[in-house]
């Protein structure tokens, strides 16, 4: 049985070469004791998971205990550089997608690799997607929900969807996990990730679908982490707003829920019945496996949760964990 | 067969009456728009008003028996919450809208009951208007999801809590001047449409995991907009509480172990999320309501439950008014 997992976080070796050696990497260095935790840029401070660090193999070993055949490894968002001076974002993209490419090749039917790129100059994040898929080899760009506090919405990102679309990449949308917009609102009782990140995984759906983006890029190919949030739940009130304003009208000319089946969604929900609603919801075509490596501890592990559900027929665990990945991405 | 509906707003004839010359409402005011919209001025913040916002009590009821309603819990509209304004503002006009309700509930008992407004900036002051409201045989009372940036499991409210819960009193939450959506996009109606349901899911969590349903075992709560995305959303809130660092506060349950501890009512538009709703909740725990008279109400409420397949007779009965027989005791 194959598993293909979409939602694969990691960190890159030569990110942590310039740390240990003390030097800055984009900005970014150790503090505190003991080299558990990267200032990033002012406020904002990112925590080191272990399995972030390993290697290749130690991350082969490590799927093998877990039953993943095949990780889609990409970036962890927290240290995107889309903060940066232009020509010091594409430089981090640019040494991250080698990186990571470098990293795939050491196994490259266990490996495929997401590119970073640098949004804050959007000719320049559109070359290095060109650079990411057509020379090294990558499946295409993670992306963050927000760009500089800029919605994905804005004219001036539609560039990048038809260059994604007519090259056939895959855009994989993931929040900040501790810093997104629930900080406006508090910082306690952990609801930046356990609300935070849903909603802004609902705002990118609901932000592709207004925007025009689905309408105006038909081929194109988004996969939304964390099964896209509440956003399939909550559709309902969004058809509703369609209805009743012109406002939600500007670019779209059919309801919002009918462009739900132009996304994929990945597993990260967190209960059966989730799953089993939005499978409903978008169609068994559009849901795929994601494990949030390595931050979920699974039981038993990613593929072993899919193929316990109950609700699930065999066809359906199938798609999820391998047959749609494998047509999306050519895996 | 009844229906009771949880879920429908009075904008009071007093706010309209003392506006009708340009005159001012404890400083609320009112003006048109170019295109005759009714527009309310709150502060330095504009509030569009629908037509049937203005409507009488006996054009409301002649509307409910279009629909099929027979009992409005009426609650205040919340753009006149007036937390950002001074206290004896929001004072003064809690007492108006909930002196106003009082009457319309005294003169038709069939077809309302009340949940009153209170001046959440001030605690003591939202505490003794619950308190006279209740006497005056009020259900409960319609709260925002913060008060002006403030999460209601701040220590502050605490006497509220305690407050609410001796006095038997149903805390309806819904949202009002804005959302946390309002930081990220102001577009598509989008503060609405996802802003209301997010800001429910904060407030679960919120009263949870900030303890203050341990503190209060006998609170009743109800979340407006079917709780929004808490019960979609609970498996990664339930994640969160594991990994919360231990405190005189933190729930020995996990989140969801909460939900069958607030009601819900069933604006979510769409069966299936209904039907999930119920599944998550149980029938017993979800209410009938509208958001009457908002352009994002249900159309033809009634009819709409009583059509869905998916759920039973018995379920059905249960949200249109049995829950609220007895929860409310009408």
């Amino acid at each position: 049985m194959r598993s293909i997992d979409i939602h694969a976080h990691t960190f890159t070796r030569s990110m942590f070469a310039a740390l240990d050696a003390g030097r800055d990497w984009y900005g970014m260095r150790y503090e505190g004791e003991g080299r558990r935790n990267i200032a990033v840029k002012a406020g904002k401070s990112v925590g080191i998971n272990p399995k972030l660090r390993f290697t290749p193999e130690q991350r082969l070993a490590d799927m093998d205990q877990l039953g993943t055949e095949v990780q889609v490894v990409s970036l962890h968002t927290q240290v995107f550089g889309y903060h940066l001076e232009p020509a010091a974002g594409l430089a981090q993209a640019q040494e991250v997608n080698d990186d990571i490419a470098a990293f795939v090749k050491e196994a490259p039917h266990r490996f495929a690799g997401m590119a970073t790129l640098p949004m804050q100059d959007v000719a320049a994040a559109i070359g290095e997607l060109e650079r990411a898929v057509n020379t090294l080899g990558l499946k295409g760009a993670e992306l963050d929900t927000v760009v500089n506090g800029r919605n994905w919405d804005e004219p001036e990102f539609l560039p990048l969807f038809q260059a994604a679309a007519a090259m056939g990449a895959v855009l994989f949308f993931h929040p900040q996990p501790q810093h997104n917009v629930m900080q406006e609102r508090t910082n306690r009782l952990a609801m930046p990730n356990c609300i935070g990140v849903p909603l802004e995984d609902t705002l990118l759906v609901a932000t592709l679908i207004f925007g025009g983006v689905l309408e105006k890029c038909p081929d194109l190919k988004v996969c939304v982490a964390h099964g896209g949030g509440p956003a399939c739940f909550g559709m309902g009130r969004l058809d509703r707003g369609w209805q009743v304003r012109a406002e939600a009208r500007v670019n779209i000319s059919k309801p919002p829920s009918a462009y739900k089946r132009q996304l994929y969604y990945d597993t990260v929900v967190m209960s059966e019945t989730a799953l089993r609603f939005l499978i409903d919801s978008v169609g068994i075509d559009r849901v795929v496996l994601g494990s949030d490596y390595p931050f979920v501890p699974w039981e038993p592990s990613p593929a072993g949760w899919v193929q316990g559900l109950e609700s699930l027929t065999q066809e359906e665990k199938d798609r999820i964990l391998w047959k749609n990945l494998e047509e999306l991405l050519g895996v | 067969m009844r229906s009771i509906d949880i879920h429908a707003h009075l904008t009071p004839q007093c706010f309209w009456r003392a506006t009708e010359n340009g005159g001012d409402w404890h400083t609320l005011r009112r003006e048109q728009d170019s295109r005759g919209r009714q527009l309310a001025l709150v502060g330095d913040r504009r509030g569009g008003l629908p037509p049937k916002a203005r409507w009488t009590p006996e054009e409301r009821m002649a509307d409910m028996d279009s629909l099929g309603v027979d009992v409005h819990v009426l609650s205040p509209y919340s753009g006149f919450y007036n937390y950002q304004l001074p206290a004896e503002v929001a004072i003064a006009t809690a007492r108006d809208s909930n002196d106003e309700i009082a009457q319309m509930v005294k003169s038709w008992p069939d077809r309302f009951a009340g949940l009153g407004t209170l001046p959440m900036q001030d605690v003591p002051a939202a505490v003794a208007e619950l308190e006279r409201i209740m006497s005056a045989g009020f259900k409960g009372a319609m709260i925002n999801d913060q008060v002006n940036g403030k999460l209601l499991d701040e220590p502050e409210f605490m006497p509220f809590w305690k407050a609410a819960e001796q006095a038997g009193a149903l805390i309806l939450f819904h949202q009002g001047d804005g959302t946390i959506v309002d930081f990220r996009i102001d577009r598509y109606h989008l503060p609405n449409t996802i802003g209301n349901l997010a800001d429910r899911a904060v407030t679960f969590s919120s009263l949870v995991l900030g303890g203050v349903m341990d503190a209060c075992p006998d609170l009743k709560i109800c979340l407006s907009h079917g709780g929004g995305y808490t019960c979609y959303g609970i498996g990664r809130v339930d994640r969160g509480w594991r990994g919360l660092p231990d405190s005189p506060t933190k729930p020995a349950q996990p989140p969801s172990a909460y939900l069958r501890r607030f009601y819900y009512d069933c604006i979510v538009y769409t069966e299936e999320s209904l039907r999930f709703l119920i599944d998550a909740v149980g029938a017993d725990r979800v209410l009938f309501g509208t958001d009457w008279p908002y352009d994002m109400v249900f159309d033809w409420p009634v009819s709409w439950l009583l059509s869905l397949e998916s759920l039973s007779q018995e379920e059905k009965e249960l949200i249109l008014w049995k829950n609220l027989e007895n929860l409310l005791d009408l």
